[in-house]
């Protein structure tokens, strides 16, 4: 065989695979806004005859007056009661009648309604979310229910699990001032206080067209689409407050608090907590990258050492969490059986150590990339996700876009950055430290 | 190829609003039902008997394969957990490489590989496919199982074990698997630590000698390649993989218990109980009632919201998070499961809830708009799960492995339409069984255990450990360092009120309901100190039986006559009854008292302390070790549990009384209680 021919052919399949890939990986997407400040965005895919209705509400835990923390996420619940035409418990029947699901989630920043359709019932789906959003109607059968199913929620998720309350108890530690110092539920009494004309004020601030944003993909027709946007959500009209962005900046810690939580676990858990930028930021691309090198696979830094070569630790996981507002990049690990906390904070502190004292090799640098290569491909795999994701880079990133080219942010990373934020940011004297102790200790 | 189309005309046609202004009180129809389409696979065999599913999806640049062997579970007995530590122990080490090397390969083509006792399952972009499948074949054909490894995994296991036992969820999974199945059949196994202990490399090595064969496997090739591909790569990879014969094994078949049992796990200071109402029952994959019983399943409590036992207790009582049931396929044996978790005081409430909604189930047809609804939410989730290539794969797999019609799946929404609500109800009566289910709660056992006793067919809570063992009851536990009968009575008589409230007693009038055997009796009891006693016994108004005791003299009045007794032991008795507070006159009537330790008694942790009288009669009373109460006593005669403590005149008084004595049960209720109202002397005199 010709070796240039073949040389050819090569370089020909090698084009032909990155044009294809290319290709299939851009999300096309269609955005505008109304004229009461509604944010849509439309995605068109026809594979399949389903379509999402999501709507993303620029309102979270952080939204919240200190009195009445885990009010956004209460609220959420509330959101599923009814409407001005729609009777207390038919929200989710008529969903279902309709062959869809539903939920919705709150976190610190945003909260997120869903509406899984067959695309037949996309004039449905729009008709719902714009008859919550413009007039629910909440009645005190409906919030004496909500409060008693959050407290359980509470318990489920949160009080009678084991670990239930770390991140609690990170967040309130490594936070004083700024709102992310409570979890998104709240304390129960908060809750229960809750009145009506809380309710009706939260709903009036913060569920306005002009603080959310529409997304629907899927299965359908873009300028039909359009159109049935404009019919459901144009005549709503315009918040007419002024919307509570609490503006606090957390101040940077300059010693490390170390500390102690009791609770009923067999074994216990080791916590660092360092103060990061914001999501979006340069720097947090960094931090993701340096969290992967840290504990993802089996391969990483600190997964290899203490669970596989050294045994001490059961789990160990690095991960920034990725806020709005700037956050706090957390490190956790538990022990084996018989393991003090101690051993593993020595190792840790170690592998940080030589982060910031080595750059990383040419070879664990490519391992980081491609990982973040494979996540990215996978993470826009289904039409709900494609939906979330493109409200999130809207309403938190500001660029939709992202959806295609976030990343370039996380190439655009080099070895040196990934030193360098191990340097600025995952220092001792900034930190905190917590040790997650068996309450019989 | 194999293509299959389906069109559901759900409903009618849009009726689409011209004006601008829309009518928002109108609910806006659907339009025309779309044609849900299933996808496309191929599938061949390779000669060694390797069967090959193929789903092509270009969506993504990614390919991900997936090994099934379709072999019968092991009866692990002892070492339970060899079995999965084997699939675990995999891809630890092979010949070639070690676990390190592994490690290394894989994360750095940023794919997944993992391993499991029934398979494997391999996942990374297109362009890493061959090192993929490298390392794939390199585990499977080649793996080492070093023992350093397996002794890693082996102490995680035993540390991940640990954190179960503050886990209520799973130790009610644990039990609730233990107790449906039976600890003699593999599904019921639950790993230990003691039973890790056991686990031999030889085990292992002999497991995956027997097991994984090319006969007994389905690779399933889902994403971003075509059928030849898969061919080619199947062949050169797989194509010299040894067939071989592989084990059968057969086991009895678990069977609903006779009456209905209450399994309990303790997780000491939970705020929440996890109730699991379960049994198990027979439903093979494609059988003919599969999608008639998954309805209605979706109905009680299947993936909708709108689902019953959701409906009752989230969303009309706010007990509960969230609510749910499900019916699993098996080809052996699978389980109903309803489970939610709820606060603890309306545990028992909740198990009233959901056996109420199992038995109307049965008893009541759906309604055809609920039926309808639900027919509607399955037909969406079908389409939903459309949108995943893997969803087809795993049709295309079901098809081969249970031998299901080639059409089973195209032909599942005509069938799923076809489903009556007389189908719903034959289906309910068919598999749920109310009657014959376990209650398994695991949770705060002094707060909820004794309230689950009406559920029992036999009156019993049987207690188990965070792993599905029957928890051996310690009969005597040691009270703590210190502690003597002194110490509980002096406790006692603090709860109660103290020592100087309950010294100045002078008389107390209570007027009870006592109820035996569905009549219901009035008691009237009358006592002042030091040692009267009346007690007068009325049924409508008549007066059926008095005994009185005035310090001297015992009089006991009945139909059968009149008896007095002056010395004897039935004299005895008297004499300590019409005391008020026996504890404050153990010393004056010369009675002997010793701690002998603590027990459990309704679920909560009591002091047992030993009584006997100067004449030699034995009797135990228990005093609950957190509040101080006396709540039980027992003699060769009865058993009283006293409870319902209350506040009367500042000294707390049991309302409640249920004595037993050989097969009769009385329960006496408080109804009126006075203290020292000023009784005369003379109200103790029987003429």
């Amino acid at each position: 065989m010709n070796p240039k021919l073949r040389l050819f052919a090569f370089l020909f399949l090698l084009l032909g695979f990155f044009t294809a890939q290319a290709a299939e990986q851009r999300i096309e997407f269609t955005e505008y806004t109304l004229d009461n400040g509604l944010h849509v965005i439309l995605h068109q895919d026809n594979t399949t005859p389903n379509v999402v209705v999501n709507i993303m509400y620029h309102v979270g835990g952080k939204n919240e007056h200190p009195d009445r923390r885990g009010f956004a996420h209460f609220f959420e619940h509330l959101m599923f009661e009814g409407s001005k035409h729609i009777g207390r418990g038919e929200f989710a029947e008529i969903v279902e009648a309709a062959g869809g699901s539903l939920n919705a989630y709150t976190s610190f920043d945003v909260t997120n309604y869903f509406v899984l359709l067959p695309s037949n019932q996309l004039e449905l789906g729009l008709w719902l979310e714009s008859e919550r959003l413009l007039h629910p109607v909440i009645d005190s059968i409906g919030i004496a229910t909500q409060k008693d199913v959050v407290t359980e929620e509470m318990k489920q998720v949160r009080d009678n699990r084991p670990y239930g309350r770390l991140m609690l108890e990170t967040i309130s530690r490594a936070f004083t001032v700024h709102p992310y110092h409570t979890d998104v539920l709240g304390p129960d009494e908060h809750i229960r206080n809750a009145t009506y004309e809380e309710i009706i004020a939260f709903h009036d601030m913060f569920y306005v067209p002009n603080n959310a944003v529409l997304v629907v993909s899927g299965d359908i027709d873009i300028e039909e689409t359009q159109r049935l946007v404009e019919l459901y959500f144009g005549d709503i009209p315009r918040g007419e407050h002024e919307i509570f962005r609490p503006d606090v900046v957390e101040p940077m810690r300059t010693t490390e608090l170390r500390d102690t939580v009791f609770d009923q676990i067999q074994l216990p858990a080791y916590i660092q907590a360092y103060p990061i930028p914001a999501q979006g930021t340069e720097d947090y691309y960094a931090l993701r990258m340096l969290g992967s090198l840290l504990s993802q696979g089996q391969s990483s830094r600190l997964y290899r050492r203490m669970v596989v070569e050294e045994q001490v630790a059961l789990q160990v996981q690095a991960m920034p969490l990725g806020l709005e507002d700037p956050g706090i990049h957390m490190i956790l690990s538990i022990p084996n059986m018989g393991v003090d906390p101690l051993a593993l904070e020595e190792i840790i502190d170690e592998e940080l150590e030589m982060v910031r004292a080595e750059l990383i090799t040419e070879e664990e640098f490519q391992k980081l990339r491609n990982q973040v290569e494979s996540r990215m491909v996978n993470s826009n795999t289904t039409i709900a996700r494609r939906a979330m994701n493109l409200a999130e880079y809207y309403l938190l990133y500001g660029d939709t876009n992202l959806i295609n080219t976030e990343i370039d942010r996380y190439m655009a990373v080099t070895r040196e950055d990934i030193q360098r934020v191990a340097q600025q940011y995952l220092r001792e004297d900034g930190r905190v430290v917590l040790f997650y102790l068996p309450e019989a200790l | 190829m194999k293509r299959i189309f389906i069109a559901v005309a759900l409903i009618l046609f849009a009726v689409y609003t011209l004006s601008a202004q829309v009518d928002r009180s109108r609910r806006p129809e659907p339009g025309p039902a779309p044609v849900i389409q299933l996808g496309e696979f191929d599938s061949f065999e390779l000669a060694n008997g390797l069967r090959v599913i193929v789903v092509e999806n270009r969506q993504v640049p990614v390919v991900s394969f997936q090994l099934t062997l379709d072999i019968d579970p092991v009866f692990e007995g002892d070492a339970t957990g060899f079995v999965s530590m084997a699939g675990s122990l995999m891809r630890e080490g092979t010949t070639n490489r070690t676990k390190q090397e592994i490690d290394e390969a894989i994360d750095f083509i940023g794919g997944s590989l993992s391993t499991f006792s029934s398979g494997m399952f391999a996942s990374s972009l297109t362009r890493h496919k061959e090192t993929l499948l490298d390392l794939m074949t390199d585990i499977l054909f080649n793996p080492s199982f070093p023992e350093n490894e397996m002794e890693r995994l082996i102490n995680q296991s035993k540390s991940g074990l640990a954190t179960v036992r503050n886990d209520a969820g799973a130790m009610a999974s644990n039990v609730s698997r233990a107790v449906v199945y039976g600890a003699d059949h593999p599904y019921g196994e639950v790993t230990t630590e003691e039973s890790l202990e056991n686990i031999t490399i030889d085990m292992i090595r002999q497991y995956y000698k027997d097991h994984f064969k090319p006969n007994v496997a389905y690779m399933v090739i889902v994403g971003d390649i075509d059928a030849t591909q898969a061919r080619e790569l199947m062949e050169n990879h797989f194509g010299q993989w040894e067939p071989g014969e592989v084990p059968s094994r057969t086991f009895p078949t678990p069977q609903p218990p006779q009456g209905r049992r209450v399994a309990f796990a303790d997780r000491s200071g939970a705020v929440q109980s996890v109730v699991i109402v379960t049994h198990p029952l027979v439903l093979t994959p494609g059988h003919e009632d599969a999608i008639k019983v998954s309805v209605m399943n979706s109905i009680l409590g299947g993936g909708a919201f709108s689902g019953r036992l959701m409906q009752n207790l989230r969303e009309d009582k706010g007990y509960t998070y969230g609510a749910r049931s499900n019916i699993g396929t098996d080809p052996l044996v699978s389980r109903f499961t309803a489970r939610t978790e709820v606060r603890n005081e309306v545990t028992d409430s909740t198990v009233v809830q959901i056996l109420y909604e199992m038995e109307r189930m049965i008893n009541e047809l759906v309604d055809e708009s609920s039926l309808q609804l639900t027919k509607n939410f399955m037909t969406g989730s079908f389409a939903r799960a459309l949108e995943s290539p893997r969803t087809i794969a795993n049709f295309a797999l079901n098809i081969a492995r249970y031998d299901l019609p080639e059409d089973y799946y195209a032909t599942y929404l005509e069938r799923l339409n076809a489903v009556t609500v007389e189908d719903v109800q034959q289906m309910a009566a068919k598999y749920l069984k109310p009657d014959n289910s376990i209650i398994v709660v695991a949770g705060n056992r002094s707060e909820v255990a004794e309230t689950l006793i009406p559920f029992s067919a036999t009156g019993e809570v049987e207690f188990f450990d965070a792993f599905g063992r029957p928890f051996e009851e310690p009969d005597l536990m040691p009270a703590p360092a210190g502690y003597t009968a002194e110490t509980v009575i002096e406790k006692y008589i603090e709860a109660r009120g103290g020592r100087a409230k309950l010294e100045g007693i002078q008389d107390m009038t209570q007027v009870i309901t006592a109820s035996t055997m569905g009549m219901q009796l009035q008691v009237k009891a009358y006592q002042k100190a030091p040692n009267y006693f009346l007690q007068r016994m009325e049924m409508g108004g008549m007066t059926l039986s008095q005994q009185a005791f005035d310090g001297e003299k015992a009089v006991v009045l009945s139909q059968m006559g009149r008896q007095e007794f002056t010395e004897g032991e039935e004299f005895d008795q008297f004499k300590l009854q019409s005391v008020m507070i026996s504890e404050l006159r153990y010393e004056e009537y010369g009675i002997q008292k010793e701690l002998l330790g603590m027990e459990v008694v309704g679920g909560k942790k009591a002091y047992k302390i030993e009584v006997t009288s100067p004449a030699g009669a034995v009797s135990h009373e228990y005093y609950c070790a957190e509040t101080g109460f006396k709540i039980q006593s027992v003699s060769d005669m009865s058993l009283s549990t006293y409870s319902d403590y209350r506040e009367v005149s500042g000294i707390m008084v049991p309302h409640k009384t249920v004595q037993q004595a050989g097969p009769q049960t009385v329960e006496m209720t408080v109804d009126e209680i006075s203290i020292n109202s000023g009784l005369d002397s003379s109200l103790f005199v029987i003429e």
